[in-house]
């Protein structure tokens, strides 16, 4: 087998934009996920059972099926219903919304685990409902969420690549099309594997640099 | 009482045993006389569940060495020298041993039949109906033949520490260790394990016990030693160990281990 | 929606269910092999497994799937595209179930293995025997999460060709022109499946839970 890696270096450029392509669709994507799971688990906390019963079967079904199917339902299905997109943008937003599906049920885990007591004691200082929830709530469950959240942001990192599946030139297409081109597969792949498990060993240490620093809020139990 | 000239159960000589810089047992020298129990008393941290466990090879003594039967267990003296013995040396010597832990240790997945047939035919290479008739008669002489076919979950305190006599006596040991047999159980239940060692020494069985029931060890020890910060500081029959005027130490040790049988001797 | 085409994505998602049980399975097996190399006391091998683990857990499936279907035949071996999809989805979720079967390997009450000692069983046998079959019950949900992740998994082997419930929507859209009904239902199916298997999963949780004695 011939470990040929100056043959791809030629690509740099190409893999460079892609990389970037990448890491931008995961921070856009871990972004809108975090705000659309809190939207989401604040609604089923205080919406209503309509709203609770409505949210709740969309999020059992992004969460119970593949997000190949989403991706495809969206990018492919979507213009039947009015919605045509560009596949970048179609990927983001199935990836925002698969991320805040599971996003919503870690911090819906995460404000139950916040003790009544605290939010008790907020509202005997006089703090209304939205108050308690921005200054009491919240801050309290971001700490609490911080390790399943690390995993749910490190596992975006890894579907971003299933973008690729509808053209998206993010790392997987182009290093994948380069492998392609040169009939190099192998040390393409190679190199597209080293890249996302360096992504990956960065996120999960930002992580847990968080976690620790954070662990000085943490409710002693 | 006369002293044996049989080989005894046991030999302990000069056993040490340090965990990091903490010395847990000083220069210990014991022996357990053969078919007679011998009980290991004294206060936490006096190092009695660890000489067990030695004598068990659970723990690696630091120093000194053990024979089991008048055979080296763990390490021997060659030569003038302490070598350490290969595992297959060791074999032989430790399945003359069985041990019952304080927290029973029943394995949660088998039942009390699969819990003292599994050495038989995982160890001992029986067939399952050998296996089967052997642990039968056990779990019958601990008196829970009606209950084999029960998880550990589906059993009391008492039953399954029984179950675990009968698993540690299905391998035939000629020396049974018991870790403070009866100290998770239910006050109720102690009675039912104490009563099948009895059974046990009385059938001559060289036993070991470490036990805060001073009043079993009152009347079933035939040996008593009373360990205290890692060092034996008595050690005789138990009616010379208990004879007062008493030792400072174990009278301080006796007044927080005062129970019902042991009024007597208070 | 024709009935005709219904079928055919319920044929094709029984050979997703048959790929994603044979993954399952067998990344558990190999997931206790590589987790019992991880908590050896032999240096090397550890090292060797803990590295396993993270590759694995750190690279995509897609990529991973990708790799191995060319690495195969380069290394000499011309398997057919859903065998080399299997082999990357176990080697994927081996790593997965090594980290779950990990923790559960240090639940195992210490007091348990000593009795194993005792009674004379070999280091092997003491693996066999008493540690493997608590931990896998101790693991059960963990493991059960993982199979809902294989089963969302296997729609990406599709990408290489492999026909399977997502693979056979794809081609049904791309006929039809339909793709919103197809993937709608195909998607109505693996969350069928979804169901089956979390609610298989709650029962095996309470028929082989290990109930602290």
């Amino acid at each position: 087998m011939n470990f040929d890696f100056n043959l791809v270096a030629g690509y740099l450029p190409a893999i460079g934009w892609a990389a970037l392509t990448t890491i931008g669709l995961w921070i856009v994507a871990l972004a809108a996920s975090i705000v659309i799971g809190l939207a989401i688990a604040v609604a089923r906390l205080h919406g209503g059972l309509l709203v609770e019963a409505a949210l709740r079967l969309v999020v059992e079904a992004i969460r119970g099926t593949p997000f190949l199917i989403q991706l495809f339902l969206l990018y492919f299905g979507g213009p039947f219903v009015g919605l045509t997109m560009e596949r970048l943008p179609a990927g983001l937003l199935a990836l925002s919304v698969f991320g805040g599906c599971y996003m919503s049920e870690v911090f819906r885990t995460g404000i139950r685990a916040v003790p009544r007591g605290h939010i008790e004691a907020a509202e005997c200082v006089g703090l209304d409902r939205w108050q308690i929830l921005r200054r009491i709530l919240l801050p309290e469950m971001m700490v609490l969420v911080l390790p399943a959240g690390t995993n749910i942001a490190v596992g975006l990192i890894k579907e971003t690549a299933v973008l690729s599946v509808i053209g998206v030139p993010e790392l997987t297409a182009v290093i994948s099309g380069i492998g392609s081109e040169t009939y190099a597969f192998v040390e393409a792949l190679t190199l597209l594997s080293l890249c996302y498990w360096a992504l990956v060993e960065i996120c999960a240490r930002l992580g847990r640099l968080a976690e620790q620093r954070l662990s000085l809020y943490r409710f002693a139990a | 009482m006369t002293a044996s000239t049989a080989i005894p159960a046991a030999q302990i000589e000069g056993l040490d045993k340090e965990f990091g810089s903490v010395r847990v047992l000083d220069r210990i020298n014991l022996t357990i006389p053969a078919g007679r129990v011998t009980c290991l008393i004294g206060p936490s941290g006096s190092g009695k569940s660890t000489l067990l466990r030695c004598l068990a090879m659970l723990e690696e003594p630091s120093a000194g060495i053990i024979t089991i039967g008048g055979r080296p267990l763990g390490y021997a003296m060659e030569n003038g020298k302490r070598v350490k013995l290969t595992p297959a040396r060791n074999r032989e010597v430790h399945s003359q041993i069985g041990m019952v832990f304080q927290q029973f240790n029943l394995w949660p997945h088998m039942t009390a039949l699969g819990n003292v047939s599994e050495a038989l035919t995982t160890v001992r290479g029986m067939s399952k109906a050998q296996a089967k008739e052997i642990a039968m008669l056990k779990l019958t002489e601990v008196g829970l033949a009606h209950r084999c076919d029960y998880y550990p979950a589906q059993l009391s305190g008492g039953q399954q520490q029984r179950v675990a006599i009968a698993r540690a006596l299905a391998l035939e040991p000629k020396l049974m260790l018991f870790d403070e047999p009866t100290s998770s159980l239910d006050p109720e239940l102690t009675g039912e394990v104490l009563n099948v060692m009895r059974k046990l020494a009385e059938a001559g069985m060289s036993m070991v016990v470490v036990s805060h029931e001073i009043g079993f060890v009152a009347s079933v020890a035939s040996k008593v030693a009373f360990l205290d910060q890692g060092r034996i500081l008595l050690d005789g029959t138990p009616q010379e160990v208990f004879a007062k005027p008493r030792h400072p130490r174990l009278a301080q040790f006796l007044d927080t281990y005062l129970d019902r049988e042991a009024v007597m001797l208070a | 929606m024709s009935w005709k085409l219904f079928t055919l994505l319920v044929q094709a998602a029984g050979a997703t269910a048959l790929f994603s049980a044979v993954a399952v399975a067998a990344g558990i097996v190999l997931g206790l092999l590589v987790s019992g190399a991880v908590l050896s006391h032999a240096k090397p091998l550890s090292a060797a497994a803990r590295l396993y683990v993270s590759f694995f857990r750190g690279v995509p499936l897609l990529v991973q799937l990708l790799l191995v279907y060319h690495l195969l035949p380069v290394l000499g071996l011309n398997v057919s595209s859903a065998t080399a999809a299997i082999i990357a989805l176990t080697l994927c979720t081996a790593a997965y179930q090594a980290e779950n079967l990990r923790g559960a390997f240090l639940s195992v009450p210490r007091g348990l293995i000593e009795a194993a000692e005792m009674v004379g069983m070999t280091p092997w046998q003491r693996f066999v025997r008493i540690e493997a079959p608590i931990a896998l019950r101790l693991a059960i949900p963990a493991l059960l999460n993982e199979a809902v992740a294989i089963l969302h998994a296997s729609a990406l082997i599709s990408v290489v060709g492999v026909i399977e419930l997502t693979k056979t929507a794809r081609d049904l859209a791309a006929s039809t022109l339909e793709p919103l009904p197809l993937y709608a239902t195909a998607g109505l199916i693996y969350l069928v499946m979804n169901t089956v298997l979390v609610q298989g999963g709650r029962f095996a949780e309470r028929r082989y839970k290990v109930r602290a004695a």
